[in-house]
């Protein structure tokens, strides 16, 4: 590498890490304040419990959104039957779970009959109109509807919650006084392991490799004998597995009810908005941003709840129109 | 054949279809006077509706179709207004004038902040910002039950009483839809129409240019939701009644279904649309309970099989027959003048 080079180099990664730097500065302006009138509003305790709130209800739209934004990266297709993936997937977890009596064969049913709605979603419908970004997208909302309402058919319009096994209900103990439900926890849990095994999958491992050299070149990725369609599709049956499973996982503290594929849509949304689309660290980012911010607002200014979403995404939109960790296009 | 022979059968070929339009426009407006005579109050009442969606259509149009941004939360923009005008006759002893002036600035404050928050992004990205921005109205109609009454909506609007029957409101839609028209029929075929054109082609084009895209696509906003505005004054004062469900997503998905089924980048085309989709609607609602399901195999099926929409079909015919005939408009001319593809951009 000659000297040029090697400056050039590092004037990339200085302007990267600056970037970073940025990103943090913002954050944390924006933070500490609302921190500290947070804490100015409920007891210290109510704060944590709150925290703990935002990050359950962040993990849950991590599993979202990190399907979501992978098959974005790959294939730029915006899934927006994303929602109706989670509700159907929900719905089938709690009756399979019914009929079962068990909660972890509710999660995996509810995973692979959306993989294998997703399966038929890409081979048969999304294939035909490969690289056309706005059909795709009104496909995928047009899907949603139909899944929607098949649901509502199925399933009934009162809301809907899983059968928890004995060993996630209750609340965990930490302390002397501070009680926390067991199953958030363990979605929490959860989440962790999951961004743990992306993020070695991604980084580590050869289809981690091919992923994001797909994310980057699709072409090449092709022309150096890499089956590409088939890199597609598995990603999208993965994204549609995790979203029907976060759907069994919604059910276990969220109610499932018609309405709730686009709410739960829209904070998948505003997490890769905000995150920045096509990546995984802005997904979980994004995630623990927006679930902080939608248990605080609920606890505090619930009739706003919605609408606190809105600033942040203004603010991050106006600095950064790519999300705080996405890249230019 | 030589580009200027085509060019010149172009011309020849011209004159004939602008004919053909001009009859049928002529035809549909004396229609449009006369059938109120005519029709039941039924009738009258879907096709104020379908005059008030097509307007609405027509505003989303402007972005999806000229600008090739597509907005799948201008329901958002709609509801504001409506929610605006429902807010004073409802909650306020506020007169008709009043109600028209919140119901104004609230569909133009709507327009204006989510000008701001998607001026600077395209594609794919702008669409789930329009989405989100949608769907966050929706949740102010859902929670902010003092204002908004939630589920239970805002009651008590009530025409003025000059314009109270079905029959008078009619008028009163067509007169302002028809205004509107053409308000909108001169704003594509202004500078900032042919400009929001170039935009669909190559924003990167247009940057090059010497454009400021993001000003470009604030106006944009500003244009459409202007629009989207007085549609939805429209929409609250022929329900009397404002609720959730009409800032609900399908609310704005809705007129894009109806752009792209019609001829999406026309402003006819979105007309067409919507009164295909709200008899449609109307007829099928009678039939089965599962408008949903219909809607969404409709947008399914036209994405993948009809992008061009009912215009896109009848003009491919109609330059065909005109071929036959041997004054038929050549490729050139053809391509020039046929439904611009949706996935451009």
């Amino acid at each position: 590498m000659t000297e040029a080079a090697v400056e050039a180099e590092h004037v990339v990664v200085d302007s990267v890490v600056r970037d970073r730097i940025r990103v943090l500065i913002i954050t944390l302006a924006i933070a500490i304040p609302l921190i500290a009138w947070t804490l100015t509003q409920m007891s210290t305790l109510a704060f944590f419990t709150q925290i703990l709130n935002g990050l359950s209800f962040g993990a849950l739209l991590f599993f979202l959104a990190s399907g979501f934004t992978m098959i974005f990266g790959l294939m730029r297709i915006a899934n927006l039957a994303h929602g109706g993936f989670y509700l159907m997937g929900g719905y089938v977890g709690i009756t399979t779970t019914l009929v079962t009596g068990q909660f972890w064969l509710g999660l995996l049913a509810g995973g692979l009959v959306i993989s294998c709605l997703g399966l038929f979603v890409e081979r048969i419908l999304l294939r035909r109109i490969r690289g056309m970004e706005k059909p795709e997208v009104l496909l995928t909302i047009g899907l949603t509807f139909v899944i929607g309402d098949f649901s509502l058919a199925v399933w009934g319009g009162d809301p809907r919650q899983i059968e928890k096994p004995e060993y996630l209900k209750g609340a965990f103990q930490i302390g002397d006084s501070f009680f926390y439900p067991k199953y958030r926890l363990f979605v929490l849990a959860l989440a962790i392991l999951l961004g743990s095994f992306l993020f070695y999958i991604d980084r580590k491992t050869k289809i981690g490799a091919i992923v994001r050299a797909g994310v980057d070149d699709r072409e090449t990725v092709a022309a150096m004998g890499i089956n590409i369609k088939a890199v597609f599709t598995g990603a999208f049956i993965f994204g549609a597995f995790i979203a029907g499973m976060s759907g069994v996982i919604g059910a276990g503290f969220l109610s499932l009810l018609p309405g709730e594929d686009f709410v739960i849509l829209l904070f998948a949304l505003v997490v890769v908005i905000i995150g920045g689309l096509g990546s995984l660290e802005g997904a979980a980012l994004g995630a623990v941003v927006v679930g902080l911010i939608d248990a605080f607002a609920k606890a505090l200014v619930p009739e706003l709840s919605f609408f606190t979403l809105f600033a942040p995404m203004a603010i991050i939109l106006m600095v950064r129109p790519n999300g705080l960790l996405g890249r230019a296009s | 054949m030589s580009m200027i022979e085509s060019a010149g059968q172009a011309r020849k070929a011209l004159p004939i279809t602008a004919r053909v339009q001009l009859a049928m426009l002529a035809i549909a407006l004396v229609v449009a006077f006369i059938f109120p005579f005519l029709a039941s109050t039924f009738i009258l009442r879907l096709v104020t509706l379908a005059l008030v969606s097509a307007l609405f259509a027509m505003s989303v149009d402007l972005m999806a179709g000229y600008a090739g941004l597509v907005s799948l939360g201008h329901a958002g923009v709609l509801g504001s207004a409506m929610y605006g005008v429902g807010y004073v006759a409802s909650k306020t002893d506020g007169g008709f004038a009043l109600q028209l002036l919140v119901g104004f600035a609230a569909g133009i404050a709507a327009s204006v902040i989510f000008g701001l928050m998607a001026m600077r992004s395209s594609g794919v990205y702008f669409i789930l910002i329009t989405i989100a921005q949608g769907m966050i109205v929706w949740g102010l109609a859902t929670l902010l039950v003092k204002i908004t009454g939630a589920e239970n909506g805002l009651p008590g609007i009530r025409r003025p009483v000059v314009v109270e029957t079905e029959f008078r409101y009619y008028f009163v839609a067509l007169i302002v839809v028809l205004v509107s028209s053409v308000g909108l029929f001169i704003v594509v075929r202004s500078p900032v129409g042919f400009a929001l054109k170039g935009l669909r082609e190559s924003e990167t084009r247009m940057r090059m240019l010497g454009h400021n895209t993001t000003w470009l696509k604030f106006q944009m906003f500003m244009l459409s939701g202007f629009f989207a505005t007085i549609a939805g004054i429209l929409l609250v004062y022929l329900n009397e009644f404002v609720n959730p469900t009409d800032v609900i997503i399908a609310s704005s998905a809705l007129p894009v279904l109806m752009s792209i089924l019609g001829g999406i980048g026309t402003l006819i085309g979105p007309f067409i649309g919507a009164f295909v989709v709200v008899f449609l609607r109307n007829y099928v609602s009678l039939e089965i309970d599962r408008w949903q399901s219909i809607m969404g195999l409709t947008f399914i099926f036209v994405v993948l099989f009809a992008r061009d929409g009912l215009i896109g079909a009848v003009k491919k015919h109609w330059y065909k027959y005109l071929d036959s005939k041997g004054s038929g408009p050549a490729a050139l001319a053809a391509t020039e003048m046929a439904a611009p593809p949706l996935q451009s951009g």
